[in-house]
This record gives structure tokens, C-alpha cells and sequence, in this order.
């Protein structure tokens, strides 16, 4: 059994040089824990650790979760009470309210959870609420708080803003996005190409690509059987179905499909439509359903071959099948997850360079401009 | 700029570099005879290990504890993380008279209380439906021809692939046997472009003399590179994390050797003796054969092993058997009496509860001369390793259950803070636990805060369970699926059995049929071991570390 303790207090503290406190987070706010002064928070999580020596203080990353939603601190705090059951770290959430008057606010608590029911093992949480114009402050508040030597991902909610700087961008580790979210995803896209310049190594993980991980495993999985195998030079068609908020997942699997099959772009009247290597002509359908699970359906078809992973929203698991003339096979499989905390936790645990993401993410963002 | 980002055009789009991972590419052992790894290009990345194809598995001694234990709740749960291929079949074989309802039944009962993700019942409708029964003798020709006919009619249904993968769970004296029969009936061999594989369970022969003659067995019938023996301790997640703490960290590789270790120390500790009839099969055994020719030995060539040249099965297990073929042999009684102790605890307490001594245990002789308790002093005749003793103690009935490498590093030098009265207290100790409590600390040394100069030693320790808090697969779930996939890095070669034995051979050879074999040592049950065991440690000037 896991418990989760809350640290808190009824004590608060104001801001020096503030004239004005924001009343959007209340004056008491015993989710995000202690109210302390941005520049005793290294003291006052000394004390927190402290004040019980039981207790482990672990931590693998620097996660920061950004957004300018209003609300957001009291969201994502309860995110991160999840995610920090499998994915120690020092959380630091930020919500940004460019609109009012500036002003900044910091909590810390920690989240404790039982490891294996004996020892309490807990992560800390800074939470700042900036509000005013505050490109430079954001950037070296988070700067001042960073736990050293541990990587920073760096979890964007929402659309871009001019925040995303190079200078902030040249700091992280990963970035974590959805694009899915994005009205204008091309364009955001290419703010991210111009903020990463100097940043080479940083692993953009999408939400959108997450959660048509397993899809593509199922695909994967299914082309392991040699009669799926001996039909790839024959396919001849692509259908895939999902939801009209999530086109960017459908589009980043017909892309990776695509690369990884070898198959060329074909000139027709069709939105898409591919070559194979062996010529065959590939027509694509993409089927947008209000009522799908961000994809809810992938065929390919050969000859005399179809294989086929399936979801019904809703459902625990996605279903994998093949059928090539008599012979037919299926099983199943985890859905991909839908909550951005599951997605989160999805791509923490896989880590990696994401790398196939990379691959692919020229030819989508060729697609978005179809 | 990232890779990612170079260029926005389909052309553009082959512009990256990959690492090695990305491309998963095969791993170790995968058979040259299989192009799945090659020509799937959907695997790329997706899964870092060698591709799992359909299979057929047979699993001999389908009635047996294992299988509902440990195998068939590893297949479960690799279904349940949809790592399971589609298309697999399961076929248990076994000699007593089942239905498939019945088998499944018993299955099913077991899973519900066994399985790690807990039991799923929409996973285990779709999953035990590819589970059927097989009755039939071991040796019984007719029963292997009709196995056969139900492998092919599988096979058909997949338009003529058959890989087969085949696990003897049965008792040991039926391994020949189901070998035999299999190979006459000709399930051995693959079809073109498909494999056929075996997985033997331990105990691999009971010396040198049976493993030769099993290996032999066993290699009339398939290929050594199909061929995988097993050896659970090798699936767990901190056994597997020997290699990437050793050659994945920069700091511990220039240190791992005998200018800056003073001795290595593998304990394996057990609380439980001879409950449950296990005394039967154990007093056969003993403490040498059962754990340290197979599980401790494995340990002990991962912590002591050059860098491989590639992480290939072969190319680590090139490696591994290195160390044991250098180990120097105890070959006379006078080496043996030096070198080994051997134990059997008396009466005593276990958690506060009284425990029978060895000799009074359920199904073990009142003379039994077979030792509950070993410590092996071992020395590695290579140029990393000259001078560094290597101590393995295994024992029943010791206080606790552990099992744990410890790295003993050397003092430092007697000038300084260790000049000083009293020294430095105690040396730098890097802990690797196996099990439980799966992690790895390091022992340093501190001053303690105030005025004057006081030290005293202060550990970091990392624990799977606190920063990792998804749980690990069991270690059959690792090893079933390796299997599958044609990846035997962590399975035991042909050479390395035999090397293990030859070395067990010589110690068994002095105990129990010399003149002059040395005494049975005794301990208290839940003590830590025989006195005897401790001197071994202090004549070089060493102690056991308590754990």
C-alpha cells in the first residue's frame, strides 16, 4: 500500500518587494504546501527534510512543468503525487500569468510514498506562481532551483509562447510537448527548430507520437510472423481512423510507416499516397471519427494479407491481428495511455534518445504542409 | 540544432545519426538461419532486444510446480505487457492423464495467486486459449509422433513456419529421455527459415562426469547455439546490472582490479532449511552443488570477467568462462582442508522459532554427510585478478535471507588521517544485493562534524525499489523471452558448465571419497556459519562482512 503525505502549514509568507500578491491562488493553499520566500527555499526544504529522518529524499531528475493555464499549480501537483510513485524527481511547477500585475509566489512540499510498504521514500516540489512580464525572471528562478548534475526535462503545457527561449531551451535535457494541443503545430515547430540551435542534444518527447506507441509496437510485433513479413512488398493500402483533435498522432504514424517501409511519396490527386520499393502503388486512408480514441484503427493490406491493430475507446487493451489466407492469429496488448500524467510517465520510463521521433519528424512536418 | 529538426522535406528526412540502439539491432545468439531481425523494419527502436517471433512452446513436465509457479505466469505477464508474439502456442506435456479444460483449470488457480501484474481476466481468456494439454509418457515414442502432428497442424495454420521452442521441466532423470525421443521423432530439427530451440532447467548433471554426458545428450539433438540453460539468478535485474555498473561507469573499471581490491565476498544466505520435503532432493545435493556450481559461479565470472569485445552471448560468455577455467583448482585433500569448510547447523532459532538441526530435517539422513553450509576461498590466476581471494559462502538456516557481492577495496596509505591513532575506520566496501532489496551502496569514510578529528565510515546507497518504483519482471519472464528471441547471453554455454563442475568435481571428489576428507563443520541454526568459516577469512586477514 502507498501513502501519500501532504506536507503543509497555516503559515505565510509575503513576498519582499512585492506590492502586489495575486489572489488567484488562495492565501492558504495546503496542496502545494509551505508558502516560503523564493530565496529561503534551499533552507526551508533543508528543514523539511529534517523534521524526519525516516524518510528518503530521491530524486533521478529535475522535472519542471510549465503552463499558463490558470489553475495549473493545483493540477499539476496532484500529477506529479502520481508520477513520483514510479519516477523520483524534484518537481518544479511553474504557472505564469502574464496578464496581471508582477508578482511572485514559491510553496515546497513533498511527496512520500511507501517503497515496498517499509520506508518512506519522498520528492520534493517547488511551486512557483509568476505572474507580470516575466521572460528573464522565469528562466533564472528556475536556473536557481535546479537540482545539479541531474537532467532537466522540461514539460511544456500548451501552446509556445515567447518564454521558450534559446537561452532556456539551452538548459534542458528533454522537452516535453504535445502537439496535438497546438493550433499551429508547422509554426510551433519551427520556433522550437529556432530556439534549439545550440542545444544539439536536446530529445523532444510529443505527447501526440506517445500515444501511438502501441500502435507502432503492435505493428512491430505482427511483422515478426513471416506470413506478415512475405506480404510487406505487396501492401497496397493504409487505413488508419482517429480522432479529429489528434490528426498530428495519425499523421506522425503514416510518416513512420512510411520511412520505415522505404515508401517514396507519390505524386495523385490523393492528400497521400506513397510507392514501395517494388512499385506497388499505396493508397492511404485517413478517416477522422469524433467519436475514435486518438487512433482507433490501422490496417495495412497485402496480398492476400491484412494486418490490423484495433482500439475501442475505452478499452484496457488494443487488439493485434493477422490474417493471411487461413491462418489467423491475435492478441493483446496495453493501450497507449491518454492522460498527460500517464504519457508523461510513458516516456520517462522508456528514456532513450527518441530517436525514431527524430527520424520522422521531417517527413510529418512535410505532411503538416500538405 | 537538433538532428531532428535538419531539414523540413522529405528528402531530409534520412539526414540523422543513429546509435547502435536505435537500430535494435540482434543481439547475441540470434540465429543466422532467422532474417526476421533484419527485415522487420517496424522494429527499429521501438524495442531495444532481438526481435520475438510465433512460436510453439513445448514444456515438458507440464504438471510439474514450475510450470504453474514460475512458467506459465511469466508467459502471462509477458502477455499482459504485450511483449508475447502473437501467434504463440503453449503445449504442456506431462505424464498424467488432463484435459485441456483441466490443465487450464489448474493453470488458472495458480496464476491468480502467483502472478506478479495480478490476473487479468479478459488477458487470460485470450492468453489460455492458446494453451492446450499433451499427455504422454517421456518415453514414449507414439506420444512424441502425435506431438509432432499437433506441432505441424500448428505450423500449417501459419502457412508452414514452425519455430519451436522446447522447455524440459521435468525431473533431471527424464532430460535424456525427452532428448532422445525428440530427436527421433525429429522435432529437433527446423524447417528451412525457422528454429528449433531447447531450454534445460537446472540441476545441469550432479558432477562432471553427468553434465558431459547431458551436454552430450543434449548437443546430438541441437545445435549449442539453440541450446539454453538456465539459470534464474541471471534474470534478475541487479545480476544484469553487473555489466553496465562495471562497463557503463567510467569510475569503477580503473579500480577493478588487484592493485586496488583487497577481496571479493559472495554471500548467499538463506533462512529456510528442508521445509515443504525439500531435505529429499537437497541431501543428495548439498550447498556446493545446489547454489554454488551454477548461481554463485555465474556471480562470480560476471564480477571478475574482462571486458567482452561486443555484448554478443558469445562475446560475454567468451569471457565469463575465462574466469572459471583460471580459477586454481582445489585438488588434494590438504588444498580442500585450506581452502574449504563445509557445515551442517545444529537445533537452534529462527525468528524466535526453534528450528530442527540438518540431520534431524524432514527426509534427511541422521548420518547425512552433505553440507548445508559452504565457504570457498577461491583465487583467479589472472593478471587482474593475482593475490585477491574471492570468498563464496552459501548456507541453509543462516539468519537471513541475502544474497549480496561485496567489493572490498584496500586501506589507504598509512600516512595522514590513517597515521593517526586508530586508523581510518575500515575500508571503502561497494555493495551489489542481489536479492531482496535489489540495489547497490558504497561504503566511505567521513569526518564527524565538530572540533576535534573524529571519522567514521557513512554509505550511499542506491535501492531499485525507492528510485525505481516500477517493479522488475520476474526473472523467467527475462529468460523466457531471451529465449524466444535467440539471445542467450544469459544463459550458461556448454564450456562454462563444464568448467564450474570440474572445479565442484575436485572439492566433491576430496569430501566424500579420500582418505581423509576434512571434518563437517557445525553452526547453531541462525548463526551465521561455522567458526571454522571465519578463520578462513582471518588467516588472510579478512572478515565476513555482517550483513
Amino acid at each position: 500500500m502507498a501513502a501519500t503525505v501532504i506536507l503543509m502549514t497555516t503559515a505565510k509568507t509575503s513576498i519582499a518587494n512585492m506590492d502586489t500578491i495575486s489572489t488567484a491562488i488562495p492565501e492558504v493553499c495546503p496542496e502545494l504546501g509551505i508558502e516560503v520566500p523564493v530565496a529561503t527555499i534551499d533552507s526551508e526544504l533543508r528543514k523539511l527534510w529534517e523534521q524526519d529522518e525516516a524518510r528518503t529524499n530521491a530524486s533521478l531528475m529535475n522535472l519542471v512543468v510549465f503552463s499558463e493555464k490558470p489553475g495549473a499549480l493545483l493540477e499539476n501537483s496532484a500529477i506529479i503525487r502520481e508520477l513520483t510513485r514510479e519516477h523520483s524527481c524534484r518537481a518544479i511547477l511553474v504557472e505564469i500569468d502574464s496578464a496581471a500585475e508582477p508578482s511572485l509566489r514559491a510553496w515546497i512540499t513533498a511527496h512520500c510514498h511507501l517503497a515496498e510498504g517499509r520506508k518512506s521514500v519522498c520528492c520534493e516540489q517547488i511551486s512557483f506562481y509568476l505572474t507580470g512580464r516575466v521572460t528573464g525572471r522565469f528562466r533564472n528562478t528556475v536556473f536557481a532551483h535546479l537540482n545539479s548534475d541531474l537532467p532537466l526535462v522540461f514539460w511544456w503545457q500548451g501552446e509556445l509562447s515567447d518564454i521558450l527561449t534559446e537561452r532556456l531551451v539551452s538548459v534542458m535535457d528533454r522537452l516535453v510537448i504535445d502537439s496535438s494541443s497546438w493550433a499551429d503545430p508547422a509554426a510551433s515547430f519551427t520556433m522550437i527548430e529556432n530556439c534549439s540551435q545550440e542545444n544539439s542534444d536536446l530529445i523532444i518527447q510529443d505527447h501526440a507520437w506517445t500515444r501511438s506507441l502501441q500502435f507502432r509496437i503492435g505493428i512491430a510485433s505482427l511483422f515478426d510472423d513471416p506470413a506478415a513479413q512475405m506480404a510487406l512488398p505487396s501492401i497496397h493500402s493504409v487505413a488508419i481512423t482517429y480522432h479529429p483533435d489528434h490528426r498530428n498522432t495519425a499523421l506522425q504514424t503514416l510518416a513512420w510507416l512510411a520511412i520505415q517501409a522505404g515508401w517514396k511519396d507519390l505524386m495523385s490527386a490523393a492528400e497521400f499516397a506513397f510507392v514501395s520499393n517494388s512499385g506497388v502503388a499505396i493508397t492511404v486512408t485517413l478517416t477522422a471519427n469524433p467519436e475514435s480514441a486518438p487512433l482507433s484503427l490501422l490496417i495495412l493490406r497485402g496480398e492476400g494479407t491484412d494486418v490490423r491493430v484495433t482500439y475501442q475507446k475505452g478499452a484496457s487493451h488494443i487488439q493485434r491481428q493477422i490474417e493471411s489466407g487461413a491462418y489467423k492469429a491475435s492478441s493483446l496488448s496495453p493501450a497507449d495511455p491518454t492522460m498527460p500524467a500517464e504519457l508523461v510517465a510513458l516516456q520517462l520510463a522508456r528514456g532513450g534518445k527518441n530517436s525514431l521521433y527524430q527520424k520522422i519528424l521531417p517527413r510529418f512536418r512535410a505532411m503538416l504542409k500538405s | 540544432m537538433p538532428a531532428f529538426l535538419a531539414g523540413t522535406g522529405a528528402a531530409g528526412y534520412r539526414d540523422f545519426i543513429k546509435s547502435p540502439l536505435d537500430l535494435a539491432l540482434p543481439r547475441g545468439g540470434v540465429d543466422g538461419n532467422s532474417a526476421t531481425a533484419m527485415s522487420n523494419p517496424f522494429r527499429e527502436d521501438l524495442v531495444s532486444r532481438s526481435p520475438a517471433e510465433p512460436c510453439s512452446i513445448v514444456i515438458f513436465g507440464a504438471t510439474g510446480d514450475l510450470t504453474h509457479r514460475k512458467l506459465v505466469p511469466a508467459l502471462y505477464n509477458l502477455a499482459v505487457d504485450g511483449e508475447l508474439p502473437t501467434g504463440v502456442k503453449i503445449i504442456g506435456f506431462a505424464r498424467r492423464e488432463k484435459s485441456d479444460a483441466e490443465f487450464r483449470e489448474g493453470l488458472e488457480l495458480l496464476n491468480r495467486k502467483v502472478s506478479r501484474s495480478g490476473h487479468d481476466d479478459k488477458i487470460w481468456g485470450n492468453f489460455i486459449q492458446s494453451v492446450t494439454y499433451h499427455t504422454s509418457e517421456f518415453d514414449d515414442p507414439a506420444g512424441y509422433k502425435s506431438l509432432a502432428e499437433k506441432l505441424a497442424a500448428l505450423d500449417a495454420e501459419r502457412g508452414g513456419k514452425g519455430n519451436r521452442l522446447f522447455y524440459i521441466a521435468s525431473a533431471p532423470e527424464f532430460f535424456d529421455v525427452i532428448l532422445i525421443q525428440l530427436k527421433n521423432a525429429g522435432l529437433n530439427e527446423a524447417k528451412p527459415g525457422c528454429w528449433s530451440r531447447v531450454i534445460v532447467e537446472k540441476p545441469f548433471g550432479t558432477d562432471l562426469a553427468t553434465a558431459k554426458h547431458l551436454n552430450q545428450v543434449v548437443n546430438e539433438t541441437f545445435h549449442e547455439k539453440d541450446t539454453y540453460r538456465i539459470d534464474h539468478y541471471l534474470g534478475k535485474e541487479t545480476a544484469q546490472n553487473l555489466m553496465v555498473l562495471r562497463f557503463a561507469n567510467a569510475i569503477f573499471e580503473p579500480l577493478w582490479n588487484s592493485k586496488y581490491i583487497s577481496h571479493l565476498q559472495i554471500t548467499c544466505a538463506e533462512n529456510l532449511g528442508m521445509e515443504g520435503g525439500r531435505g529429499g532432493y537437497y541431501d543428495g545435493a548439498g550447498a556446493l552443488r545446489d547454489m554454488v556450481q551454477n548461481h554463485l559461479l555465474q556471480l562470480l565470472s560476471l564480477v571478475a570477467m574482462e571486458p567482452p569485445t561486443d555484448l554478443t552471448a558469445d562475446g560475454v560468455r567468451d569471457e565469463k568462462v575465462k574466469v572459471i577455467r583460471s580459477l586454481r583448482q582445489w585438488d588434494t585433500p590438504e588444498k580442500v582442508a585450506a581452502n574449504v569448510v563445509r557445515g551442517q547447523y545444529t537445533a537452534g532459532y529462527i525468528d524466535g522459532n526453534p528450528v530442527p538441526g540438518y540431520r534431524e530435517e524432514d527426509r534427511v539422513s541422521p548420518e547425512s554427510d552433505t553440507e548445508a553450509y559452504v565457504a570457498v576461498r577461491l583465487l583467479i590466476d589472472t593478471w587482474r585478478w593475482s593475490g585477491v581471494p574471492f570468498y563464496i559462502r552459501m548456507g541453509k538456516r543462516l539468519p537471513k535471507k541475502s544474497t549480496e557481492i561485496s567489493v572490498h577495496f584496500k586501506d589507504a596509505p598509512c600516512v595522514l588521517f590513517n597515521a593517526l591513532t586508530g586508523g581510518v575506520p575500515g575500508g571503502n566496501v561497494l555493495v551489489i544485493r542481489i536479492q531482496p532489496d535489489e540495489g547497490i551502496s558504497l561504503r566511505m569514510v567521513s569526518k564527524i562534524p565538530g572540533t576535534s578529528l573524529r571519522l567514521e565510515p557513512v554509505k550511499m546507497d542506491f535501492h531499485y525499489a525507492t528510485s525505481f518504483g516500477k517493479g522488475s519482471p520476474e526473472a523467467y519472464e527475462r529468460l523466457l523471452l531471451d529465449a524466444i528471441a535467440g539471445d542467450a547471453t544469459l544463459f550458461a554455454r556448454r564450456d562454462e558448465v563444464e568448467e564450474a563442475w570440474k572445479f565442484i568435481d575436485h572439492i566433491e571428489h576430496v569430501w566424500h571419497q579420500s582418505n581423509n576428507p576434512p571434518p563437517m563443520a557445525e553452526f547453531v541454526a541462525g548463526s551465521w556459519g561455522p567458526r571454522e568459516a571465519d578463520h578462513l577469512l582471518q588467516q588472510d586477514g579478512n572478515q565476513w562482512r555482517r550483513l
